[in-house]
């Protein structure tokens, strides 16, 4: 080719990719969703005879929309493809279109009356990416943006991150529900919240927020729903907390038991299984129950992220008045006992090379994945009043543990010295109601 | 009705008009060589052309048009990051939702960015292949070496100006990758804090050389300041006026730097060269317009001090550096030898006194430089493809077909060879050391002396095919007799040692041994200098990656570890 030739090729590809860049950035994935809801909109108003108007609708100009929260600092372009959501398109905010992103805001007098959308934007309760123009990006679920969109009943743990009175509100009864088995299954003996709560394992005051990189480190290979594997695009927090609840959570973190891979061995998650089935042959908590718990813990996202303007405060119910045993059994919700001692102590949980009483240990290996809590109901009939109040006060230290294998991992689970926590008077309340609850044992004759 | 003026006549009428002339000069085009000179001469961008130029220059296999698309290349990122100045601010609220923008929002917001990002790559490449291709064709030697040295210095500023870019979308890659360079920064020797002697000269992590460079103990708003106008005015600056002086001596010391044949033929510059340089430039728009249509630039989850990646990578051309942390202390990895290799590349039109090879590719006649010169250039991106491709979480080895979420294995324990406290045993001393450094320190002083001394010493020409047969031969019973010791060298362990072995003393003692030991002793000891602390790194990856040593000679006292 000579070079005259080639000169003008080039100017020509030259011009030619300028001109693919211009089109690539002209007609973007938002512009045909509004086209449509232009020309939707025109034909319902033409329908009503309002031909001029129908007209204008037709021939707007398409432009990216955005709502700015000035006390998130926040831009939302949502409504560049939600018009229907949008004021200044749709005053009325209200549509008969049934279809997503043309139709209007689900609820919309209430929600809108108390949340002008002009002032809240979208992604303070929805979440996902505000300022994203394409559909993947605004919905969050690109691998740079880890909030992506809240599904279905997800969205009340939105609620409840300024509205503390959400047991009260109406459409945030799932939550509600989350926070009532959280607490009822004992959650909270072993993870505090906002810094009430055990110690033992991480506090989730920010799991909601928490970055993917430090949680999982981008590795939900084991983290399965429903029984499959994950697809990348479903690498979020909330999978990983309903992973937690939904598997056996030592499939998901296996750690290192048998040191291949570290110097010391590490014992594998000590969560206990809520798949595995109760008294009454179903799973202790079922996925349903899963979901909710993970709705309300997805409200858990950092106090200085919401301005305090935010925030609708309630009053802390006032404790039912009990004594002795009533009052015990109530402290034992109240501590989370029911994490590691089972619900009503009556089958202590999973806690990976702890040698419970009765266990032998013919195959010390295989037996680490045996190793359990002391059930309450069958142990505490060997100690007095007295003997009850010291162990739960000063606790046992997971060094003092007796190992399965001595030569395996310290056990993940120990129980704390709860001097510090349970007050005196609900202490002999709480070992009364565990006396209360003893088998009975066959003592002499 | 009057007759309408020919197409001819207006085109004269225009070009004799008071105005053209005083922009253009120069009448009408006749393309006579008097107008093909005129044009360069009247212009002052083409003035840095010559008006004739040799023809073995305008050969396309003579540079490849790699300086020249280098150049092409700085001048996209220029007008492609004037334009991302206006969207851009750098402020560590503000800079990733301005990303974002160019990303959703912003007129070929996107087209900017990417073309942006991956010029500065290409730019890499190109500034690097540019030196390749002019140092094979010895176009650096008399009277060209100064404008060799300023070569360097735009190599070294390029990756200086990608780097500081790098931090600017201020996202997970941005700050991990520059925490990594400047952490390295923090362990120069005397001005770091974590170098050795910083500590005896008062260095802490609140005034030494890192904390000029992150205006901070950590990156943060003002690190983005910084490296923001380090790259946007304080570099390019630099780069324009380097850049300036790298032209005008290309012109004073004419293109193609063969010695004159009698009677050589000259071209024109205009069209000749000035065809092919558009062509080249305009080959590589072409080329990174569809580049930047096609690929998205990278962009991560915005920037958090407090979550580490895991592994965090430098940008890919100093992952190299990164893979040398493996074997060798933050301040040999970090400052010595990117330090030596800039100052060394600088030396070499200095120190190379050889008269043959120059203006055309000569394996033949310049064995010693080019063997020497690729073997640095092949170990460079040796290590950066084993940093970028082989290295997984916690920089563990993973193969490129290994999946990172697997967990992995630490590596063995390394121990020492000299250092305090010695067990006076091999292998079996996790994190302890073999031999006394009373013994070290004169054995390794002793073995380096002889391995920078012995190619001259001795003068009489070796015979290279018995050299190199002695060499193989003596490192395989070194080999064979730590098998059959209580030692039990594996035989994987005895081939590491014999092909490693091997490199070393071909590059560090037979090719000097035959080619230099006639340099006087100035030039001698520099080259020597150069080469033996290429082959130290082979040696000290073999020793670690075969035999876990993981320090030659370790002082803790002055933090000086080999």
């Amino acid at each position: 080719m000579s070079y005259r030739k080639l000169f003008y090729a080039l100017n020509i590809a030259m011009m030619g990719s300028f001109i693919w860049s211009l089109w690539v950035d002209f007609f973007t994935e938002w512009r045909p969703y509004q086209n449509k809801y232009f020309a939707m909109a025109a034909d319902v108003l033409e329908k009503e005879g309002k031909t001029a108007e129908a007209k204008k609708m037709r021939h707007q100009w398409p432009e990216i929309k955005q709502i700015l929260n000035r006390d998130l600092d926040r831009i939302d372009r949502c409504t560049t493809c939600h018009v229907g959501m949008d004021e200044y398109v749709n005053p009325t905010l209200k549509n008969n279109f049934t279809q997503n992103p043309y139709k209007a805001h689900p609820n919309v007098v209430e929600i809108n009356g108390k949340h002008p959308f002009q002032k809240y934007g979208c992604t303070v309760c929805h979440q996902g990416q505000g300022m994203g123009t394409t559909v993947a990006g605004a919905h969050g679920r690109v691998r740079n943006w880890e909030q992506p969109l809240l599904d279905g009943k997800m969205i009340q743990g939105a609620c409840v991150r300024c509205h503390a009175n959400f047991e009260h509100l109406k459409g945030t009864e799932v939550a509600a529900k989350g926070k009532q088995l959280f607490y009822a299954h004992g959650c909270q003996g072993c993870h505090a919240v906002r810094g009430v709560g055990g110690i033992i394992s991480v506090d989730l005051q920010d799991i909601a927020d928490k970055p993917l990189e430090r949680i999982a480190g981008y590795n939900f290979k084991r983290v399965k729903y429903k029984g499959k594997e994950l697809s990348e695009d479903d690498w979020t927090r909330v999978h990983w907390i309903l992973g937690h609840i939904e598997n056996d959570p030592m499939e998901v973190t296996p750690n290192d038991p048998e040191a291949k891979l570290n110097a010391e061995p590490i014992a594998p998650s000590g969560m206990p299984n809520f798949t595995e089935n109760d008294a009454t042959g179903k799973r202790e908590i079922s996925e349903e129950d899963a979901e909710a718990i993970t709705t309300w813990l997805m409200s858990m996202s950092p106090e200085t992220k919401i301005p305090h303007s935010y925030y609708v405060d309630a009053p802390v119910p006032p404790e039912p008045k009990l004594s002795g045993a009533a009052h015990g059994k109530l402290v034992f919700e109240k501590y989370g006992c029911a994490g590691c001692h089972g619900l009503h102590g009556s089958k202590g949980r999973r806690n990976f090379n702890a040698k419970g009483a009765g266990q032998d240990e013919k195959e010390p290996v295989k037996g680490m994945e045996k190793g359990r809590e002391p059930t309450l109901v069958d142990v505490v009939g060997t100690y007095t009043h007295e003997e009850l109040v010291k162990k739960i006060a000063t606790g046992v230290k997971s060094v003092d543990i007796v190992k399965f294998n001595t030569g395996g991992p310290t056990p993940p689970l120990y129980m704390p010295s709860w001097k510090e926590k349970i007050k005196p008077d609900e202490l002999n309340d709480l070992a009364a109601y565990l006396l209360s609850i003893a088998k009975k044992q066959d003592v002499g004759f | 009705m009057p007759t309408l003026p020919s197409l001819e006549e207006i085109k004269k009428e225009v070009i004799d008009s008071q105005i053209w002339r005083s922009v253009f000069r120069g009448g009408l085009w006749k393309d006579t060589p008097r107008d093909r000179s005129a044009h360069i001469i009247g212009n002052v961008w083409l003035h840095l052309h010559p008006v004739r130029i040799r023809k073995r220059a305008l050969e396309w296999t003579y540079t490849w048009g790699l300086g020249g698309i280098s150049f092409a290349l700085y001048l996209i990122l220029t007008i492609t990051g004037v334009l991302l100045m206006f969207y851009y601010r750098p402020t560590i609220d503000l800079a990733y939702r301005d990303i974002k923008d160019l990303e959703f929002a912003i007129t070929l917001g996107k087209l900017m960015r990417n073309m942006h990002r991956w010029a500065a790559q290409a730019m890499v490449v190109g500034v690097i292949a540019h030196m390749v291709s002019v140092f094979l064709r010895g176009a650096y030697k008399k009277p060209r070496e100064f404008n060799w040295s300023v070569g360097v210095l735009l190599l070294t500023l390029t990756l200086f100006l990608s780097f500081t870019g790098y931090l600017l979308p201020w996202d997970q890659l941005a700050i991990w990758a520059v925490t990594v360079g400047t952490n390295m920064a923090g362990a120069t020797p005397v001005l770091g804090n974590e170098g050795p002697l910083g500590n005896l000269v008062g260095a802490h992590i609140n005034n030494d050389v890192r904390f000029v460079l992150l205006g901070g103990t950590m990156v943060g708003e003002n690190t983005l300041l910084r490296f923001y106008v380090m790259h946007c005015v304080a570099v390019p600056l630099v780069v324009g006026i380097l850049l300036i002086l790298h032209f005008w001596r290309i012109r004073k010391d004419s293109f193609s730097a063969a010695p004159y044949e009698p009677n050589e033929e000259k071209w024109e510059v205009w069209p000749h060269l000035v065809k092919r340089e558009y062509i080249a430039a305009a080959g590589c728009t072409l080329f990174m317009f569809v580049w930047s249509i096609v690929m998205n630039a990278p962009l991560e989850v915005i920037a958090n001090p407090n979550v580490t990646p895991n592994p965090s990578k430098a940008p890919w051309y100093f992952v190299g550096l990164q893979e040398l942390l493996v074997y060798f202390d933050p301040w040999i990895a970090g400052v010595v030898m990117p330090g030596l290799i800039i100052v060394g590349l600088m030396a070499i039109p200095f120190i190379d006194t050889n008269p043959k090879g120059v203006g055309y590719y000569a394996w033949k006649e310049r064995k010693f430089a080019n063997t020497g010169f690729m073997l640095g250039i092949t170990m460079w991106f040796t290590l950066i493809a084993i940093g970028y491709w082989f290295r997984g979480p916690n920089f563990f080895w993973y193969w490129p077909w290994e999946s990172w979420l697997i967990p992995k294995a630490a590596p063995r324990l390394t121990w020492n060879v000299f250092g305090p406290n010695p067990t006076w045993r091999l292998w079996c001393t996790p994190n302890l050391s073999a031999f006394p450094l009373w013994l070290g320190i004169p054995v390794v002083a002793g073995l380096g002396a002889a391995s920078l001394l012995l190619p001259k010493l001795i003068q009489k020409e070796l015979d290279g095919w018995k050299t190199n047969l002695a060499i193989v031969g003596a490192l395989a019973l070194v080999a064979a007799a730590m098998r059959i010791s209580p030692l039990h060298v594996s035989l994987g362990q005895g081939a590491w040692l014999v092909a490693f072995g091997w490199m070393h003393f071909y590059f560090g003692f037979v090719m000097p041994q035959r080619h230099i030991r006639t340099l006087d002793w100035a030039r001698y000891i520099v080259t020597m200098a150069l080469v033996l602390s290429t082959t130290a790194v082979l040696l000290k990856m073999c020793a670690r990656l075969a035999f876990d040593i993981k320090y030659l000679i370790t002082i803790p006292g002055i933090s000086m570890n080999i």
